[in-house]
């Protein structure tokens, strides 16, 4: 009897384990397979194309496309399994950080392709690593930028024209207020909408290199983010009746209806917005934070960029793969089909929907989201909301400070 | 005889096998590593009791901990007053009483994503619309985008859903109490409120108990109803423990932290089980 038993568990075990082996797949038909790990679910159409003409190019290769939602949490679970995809497609912010300190990404500092890339990008993403990593492990691909979009035929009807100032911007969404039109459509029940406004002006007010600053305590927030905190509070005055009860796709139906003649959201929403109402007529503009228009930048941050495991049992495959994103057709094709922009060099988002912006790339008047250097784990986003809604500034800056150095020292 | 024991033993291993490396053995890994610094992957080392104190230093925990002690007790009562008298309504003979009890388990069967993304729409949508209608001023906003107000969408939501399998529950211990009882109280000139506390409520008292034990439990768990509805907020005002201890575990890199975080949370579970039970086991002796 005993000996049945643990023969069935035996075949069940053995069963567990070749089905486990089937999965992993591998090298068996003469292919590589590799995996292709995407935070985007937005992208995944233009991926799936874009695979199918590497493929193509290359027979021997297989890739595999896996975007799941919440990509960040998943991508740390199998960090923690040292189950790393073989190539990532990942946004340049604190996880990648992380991921880059971990020592589990190929370093490509050097290497060729690196210099097909912006300078300021390159810069960006080895700021996220920072000095313990030191090194570029992810190539900028694609990138985006905070902006504000407007309704251009509200726009001529309220006859407005493009701030360059503060001041300006203040003047025609009071103009716009008093003529009993909503100026800005804000989306606040999405606390992340709340960072657009946030990062425009903590960027211009406080500094690219604010994050860096505040570890060293050279910086704070009580001291640098006062004004920011002052203007995001007036930004808000200019709302509709239910800023914080919106969600951000709501939202988007919203704006693309002519519910508001300004909303402050990142190119990503563009396509959004165009599904709800193709015939739209929009431009953009970098919000004027100061009232220097020399000094105003543009925040845009890597969106995407490439990392190849650095356990991956196929590097030169995973190499080709990302060399053949990185040529400049393939990287037109994505940023046109993703209304994105290109972080390789002479690759521009050439849409006339972004007339209003493209100036700020080509003479690079751009500078980085400043939560992206944030530590994860403050949750800088669920305050900032709670700010908006109580509006008790000394407060949340304090807060703020306090939460950062709580979590630096876990 | 002896023969037939060692097959039982035999017949819980697999059992035991999988629920100790899929239950037990992770949950001790992380009380294990509540005591380390791990971030989750890469190195670390040992802290001792560091992330402990700092649990207790933390004021978002502390927020955390008032929000969901308030959203389950509230919960809690609203669930147990509200399925125990649809209970009563459905064992008694109604017409349709078997359709409507099918009817009435049906929210437990949908996933509770599901139902608070529904409850969503209702509550940005339908309700603004109806409040405009009316001209009811406060019920022309979202409710969940009142850092005041948020929590009381959410035990709605919460509360719909639970009362299907807490009714259930209650279903069951009614149909235990024997039709004489009510008869001869009748006789005796009993009306239907002396019935319901003098026999009815004493009868079910250990489903009472039952109910009362997995609600609390449950809703001091609560994390699918607010990421449906809120995702924490606004502000801070709807973070749960759980989602707390998710978000800043695996979204914050601060695992390690976050498992210390949890280990106390599992102790005040315990703790507050063993509580009602012994407390409301008392009544059911008494009775």
């Amino acid at each position: 009897m005993f000996k049945k038993m643990t023969a069935g568990v035996m075949a069940l075990t053995l069963g567990a384990s070749l089905l486990a082996g089937c999965s992993s797949g591998g090298a068996d038909d003469g292919k590589v397979t590799l995996e292709l790990f995407s935070n985007k679910v937005e992208s995944i159409d233009t991926y799936k194309s874009l695979i199918k003409e590497f493929e193509a190019q290359n027979p021997d290769i297989k890739i595999k496309l896996d975007a799941p939602p919440e990509a960040e949490t998943v991508l740390k679970t199998r960090l923690t399994k040292n189950d790393l995809p073989d190539i990532m497609s990942i946004a340049g912010n604190a996880t990648y950080g992380e991921l880059g300190r971990a020592g589990v990404l190929e370093d490509f500092s050097g290497i060729d392709l690196t210099k097909t890339v912006q300078p300021s990008y390159i810069d960006m993403v080895n700021r996220l690593v920072g000095p313990e990593g030191e090194g570029t492990y992810g190539l900028p691909y694609a990138t985006n930028a905070n902006a504000v979009i407007y309704n251009k035929a509200k726009f001529e009807e309220h006859g407005l024209e493009v701030p360059a100032t503060w001041d300006e911007f203040i003047a025609s969404l009071e103009k716009v207020k008093a003529a009993g039109d909503t100026p800005i459509y804000f989306t606040l029940k999405d606390a992340w909408t709340g960072m657009i406004a946030w990062n425009s002006l903590g960027a211009n007010v406080a500094g690219e290199d604010f994050a860096e600053k505040k570890n060293a305590g050279e910086a704070t927030f009580v001291e640098n983010y006062d004004e920011v905190a002052d203007k995001m509070a007036t930004l808000v005055q200019y709302g509709h009746k239910d800023n914080m009860g919106v969600a951000y796709g709501d939202g988007n139906n919203a704006f693309a209806n002519g519910k508001s003649v300004f909303y402050l959201q990142g190119n990503w929403a563009i396509p959004e917005i165009l599904k709800a109402n193709p015939e739209m007529e929009l431009g953009v503009f970098p919000m004027p934070v100061t009232n220097d228009p020399e000094q105003n930048k543009l925040v845009s941050g890597v969106d995407v960029l490439l990392a190849v495991s650095e356990e991956t049992e196929h590097n030169e495959e995973a190499m080709k793969f990302v060399e053949f994103m990185m040529t400049k057709e393939t990287a037109q094709k994505y940023i046109d089909e993703q209304k994105a922009f290109s972080a390789i060099e002479g690759v521009y988002q050439e849409n006339p929907v972004f007339e209003g912006i493209k100036a700020n790339f080509e003479t690079g008047a751009i500078t980085s989201f400043p939560d992206h250097y944030y530590p994860a784990g403050m949750g800088a986003e669920n305050l900032v909301q709670e700010f908006l809604i109580k509006k008790d500034k000394e407060k949340f800056l304090k807060k703020m400070d306090s939460e950062w150095e709580k979590v630096q020292n876990r | 005889m002896k023969k037939k024991n060692s097959v039982f033993l035999i017949i819980t291993i697999p059992a035991f096998l999988l629920f100790f490396i899929f239950h037990s053995y992770p949950a001790l890994q992380g009380i294990f590593y509540s005591f380390t610094d791990w971030k989750g992957y890469g190195d670390w080392n040992f802290v001792g009791l560091k992330n402990y104190l700092n649990v207790f230093k933390d004021g978002r925990a502390g927020d955390a901990y008032l929000f969901t002690f308030k959203f389950a007790i509230v919960s809690t009562i609203l669930v147990n007053i509200i399925s125990l008298l649809v209970a009563i309504g459905l064992n008694s003979k109604i017409k349709f009483h078997k359709t409507l009890r099918a009817i009435y388990f049906l929210p437990y069967i949908l996933s509770i994503l599901i139902v608070g993304f529904i409850f969503n729409f209702i509550f940005a949508h339908f309700l603004p619309q109806i409040g405009d209608a009316f001209g009811w001023e406060f019920l022309t906003r979202n409710i969940l985008g009142n850092p005041d107000l948020a929590w009381i969408g959410i035990v709605i939501v919460a509360v719909w859903q639970a009362v299907s399998f807490n009714t259930i529950l209650y279903l069951a211990g009614l149909v235990t109490i024997s039709e004489d009882l009510y008869e001869a109280a009748s006789i005796d000139g009993a009306g239907v409120w002396t019935k319901f506390w003098k026999i009815t409520f004493p009868l079910i008292a250990p489903f009472f108990t039952i109910n009362m034990v997995l609600s609390l439990k449950n809703f001091l768990m609560v994390f699918d109803q607010i990421v449906a509805l809120t995702g924490g907020g606004p502000g801070k005002s709807t973070e749960s423990i759980s989602l707390l201890i998710y978000r800043g575990g695996f979204e914050g890199g601060e695992f390690a932290y976050q498992s210390a975080n949890a280990v106390i949370y599992f102790i005040v579970i315990i703790v507050f089980s063993i509580i009602q039970l012994k407390f409301l086991n008392k009544r059911e002796v008494e009775n």
